[in-house]
């Protein structure tokens, strides 16, 4: 029966095609909207590195100013970063299987070739295990090894994007490139499938897309870098590069990867001693507060979805709903228009229910097909606003994009609209008696 | 075939009441070819509607094969117009915009027939009324005796026990009249028991027999006689009020 009622509803949409592209097209705009907005979220939502990510725990502790708390209205609130002194310090730890400390600065680069001119580019530092422990996958070499780290070599990773830019693609593992005022040797080109929707590595930063040049964390000190990321203190940190790298300051967001749960609490304990005993040495005056969290608890704690894109998606719900009432009158009055047919039909042995689901199926095939059509609008919607989230490094934010649970929840929206609209006309055509209509013809 | 005892139909309005059936009573046999004459607003119409399951009424009793279809539910009352019953319309009440073979569809669909048996049955349906060469025309293409044809065959396709048909030559000529009337003497012939309202008095003559209804009761009953169709109501009776 149901192919039927689609080969109906088929015929009754080529009967009136202005009603039905306006029908369409209002069911269009609604999905395309809210399929938009929802798709945004989802993005921003979704687990980024499935299977791992609870096994990632990023860390914080309460070095703030005995007199108040990092947020001074929340006494529980604590720094979302932590000094450079500290993390060396947890650094000595042996529980996490991996760890690194990581923080973004900004250099000049100098490519090689006459053809581009330097730019200054975002760069990432971070130490060897931050590659394996963000399963960050290589099209050519590798990152560098614990020796890179302690020497500290001059080494760089960049991505597929940034390859390309210096080097027109190839591998380019061994060639050199100039940042600042020293060469660098590129040791591994991230595979061009790695494009995170944004930096889940840095939640402080905020969800902007992942950079494209990754650096050893170790040259830090060397090369006197300083972070363009954010950096909070409550103490005057000095003068001197050296001064800033002991000072109370917090600009590093530090990672450990924990196999279990044992494990992650032997790590709070070897956090909460550490912390104690900074405390005999005049630091941490605050109560103890050691803060250990998965990657999805972190997401979730710093409210990593932003707040507009949260609102826009209900929003755009609403919105749908309202262009699928407006549609309740349209399809009202073009279902009221066929009474005659539907009184033959059912003096011919239609019941009611039989031609309830006969409009309803037609209310579908719009929803259906507008859905389709607003899909495709959302698919270029999206394409625009990852490119107006581009940062200055070319890369756009990628993964704004429907994926397949976003596909079935943009048909299952179809289905909801054009039943939200075709409920009360179906009802009403069903629910004419047949005998007064088939007199009056 | 078809029992109705006192049944009484009221429309009502705010201000009105209308009563189109009063104390209506009626027996129609198996094979029977049965007309109904009145005139305007005397109660024809609503007693098809009646009689089609397309409308209720207030108390009586209305017996169909038998069976008290009063208290049927609208799927089962709507089975029973799909399966038992078959309904020719003054006015063709063809789809306008499905061809001849998609209009003879139409009940088969509701009944949730095979494609194959449905295209056989719309297909002798079609041959029977002399429109096999017309499956793909839309009613728009056709006379108005033609689609009256198709009318027939959509109702001929269903293989119904009755027909109701309401002045089915109401809207024809009197060639086209003769063809319709010829057809449906045929389609009785196979004992197919026909109840037609009309106000052709040539058409009620061919009848077995004759009813005639005013102020929504049956008022006059002509005695069984012999018809064209050659075939005699066999349970005949009817009430005189």
């Amino acid at each position: 029966m149901l192919s039927y009622y689609v080969q109906t509803a088929l015929r009754s949409l080529r009967r009136t095609p202005i009603l039905t592209a306006v029908l369409i097209g209002a069911i269009a705009l609604g999905i395309c909207i809210s399929t938009t907005f929802i798709a945004l979220r989802h993005v921003f939502e979704r687990d980024p590195l499935p299977g791992k990510s609870q096994s990632l725990f990023y860390v914080r502790l309460d070095n703030w100013d005995a007199a108040r708390a990092y947020v001074a209205e929340d006494p529980k609130s604590l720094p979302p970063q932590i000094t450079y002194k500290d993390m060396r310090a947890l650094m000595r730890s042996t529980i996490p299987v991996r760890q690194t400390g990581t923080f973004v600065s900004r250099m000049f680069v100098f490519p090689q070739s006459a053809k581009v001119r330097p730019f200054r580019e975002p760069i990432r530092l971070v130490f060897s295990d931050f590659f394996p422990m963000f399963d960050i996958p290589f099209q050519y070499g590798s990152g560098w090894d614990k020796a890179a780290d302690a020497k500290p070599e001059q080494l760089i990773v960049i991505d597929a994007a940034m390859n390309q830019k210096l080097f027109g693609g190839g591998n380019s593992v061994g060639k050199t490139v100039r940042i600042a005022d020293r060469n660098f040797k590129v040791g591994g080109v991230i595979s061009p499938d790695w494009r995170p929707s944004y930096r889940y590595y840095d939640v402080v930063q905020g969800p902007v897309p992942a950079e494209s040049i990754f650096m050893p964390f170790n040259l830090t000190p060397v090369m006197q870098i300083q972070t363009s990321g954010n950096s909070d203190g409550w103490k005057d940190y000095g003068n001197t590069p050296e001064d800033f790298l002991n000072s109370e300051q917090t600009w590093i967001q530090f990672w450990v990867q924990l196999p279990d749960g044992a494990k992650v609490q032997a790590y709070r304990d070897y956090a909460a001693n550490y912390v104690q005993d900074e405390k005999k040495h005049g630091r941490f005056q605050r109560p103890l507060h050691v803060e250990i969290n998965s990657m999805p608890e972190l997401l979730e704690a710093f409210g990593f979805v932003p707040k507009t894109v949260k609102v826009m998606s209900l929003v755009s719900l609403l919105f749908l709903v309202v262009c699928s009432l407006n549609l309740v009158g349209l399809l009202l009055g073009k279902f009221l228009a066929r009474v005659p047919e539907v009184s033959v039909r059912r003096a011919l042995g239609a019941s009611k229910v039989q031609v309830f689901w006969q409009h309803v199926v037609e209310c579908e095939v719009i929803g259906i097909i507008g859905g389709a059509l607003g899909m495709l609008l959302s698919v270029a919607m999206l394409s625009v606003i990852a490119k107006v989230l581009q940062q200055g490094n070319g890369n756009s934010v990628t993964g704004v994009s429907l994926d397949l649970e976003m596909v079935a929840v943009s048909i299952f929206l179809s289905l909801v609209a054009g039943l939200m609209a075709g409920v009360y006309p179906a009802w009403r055509i069903c629910s004419v008696p047949p005998a007064m209509q088939l007199k009056l013809q | 075939m078809l029992e109705m005892k006192h049944l009484k139909k009221i429309y009502r309005t705010e201000s009105i009441e209308t009563h189109a059936l009063e104390d209506f009573s009626l027996i129609v046999g198996g094979g029977e070819v049965v007309s109904v004459t009145g005139p305007s607003g005397s109660g024809k119409t609503t007693f098809l509607n009646v009689a089609d399951l397309l409308d209720t009424f207030e108390s009586g009793t209305y017996l169909l094969n038998g069976m008290d279809v009063s208290r049927l539910s609208d799927r089962e009352m709507s089975q029973i117009r799909n399966r038992t019953i078959g309904f020719v319309f003054q006015s063709f009440n063809l789809i306008p915009d499905l061809s001849v073979f998609d209009n003879v569809d139409v009940p088969l669909r509701y009944r949730g027939l095979p494609a194959a048996e449905r295209k056989r049955r719309i297909e002798g349906a079609l041959e029977q009324v002399g429109l096999s060469a017309r499956t793909r025309h839309l009613p728009s293409q056709l006379s108005g005796g033609q689609q009256q044809r198709v009318a027939i065959a959509r109702v001929l396709a269903g293989e119904p026990k009755l027909i109701l048909a309401d002045e089915p030559t109401g809207n024809l000529d009197s060639v086209m009249t003769r063809e319709i009337m010829d057809l449906l003497e045929r389609i009785n012939d196979s004992g197919t028991t026909i109840v037609m309202v009309t106000h052709s008095p040539e058409c009620a003559e061919r009848a077995h027999r004759q009813l005639h209804v005013f102020d929504g009761r049956i008022v006059d009953v002509e005695r069984p006689r012999v018809t064209l169709a050659g075939t005699g109501g066999s349970g005949f009776a009817a009430t005189l009020n």
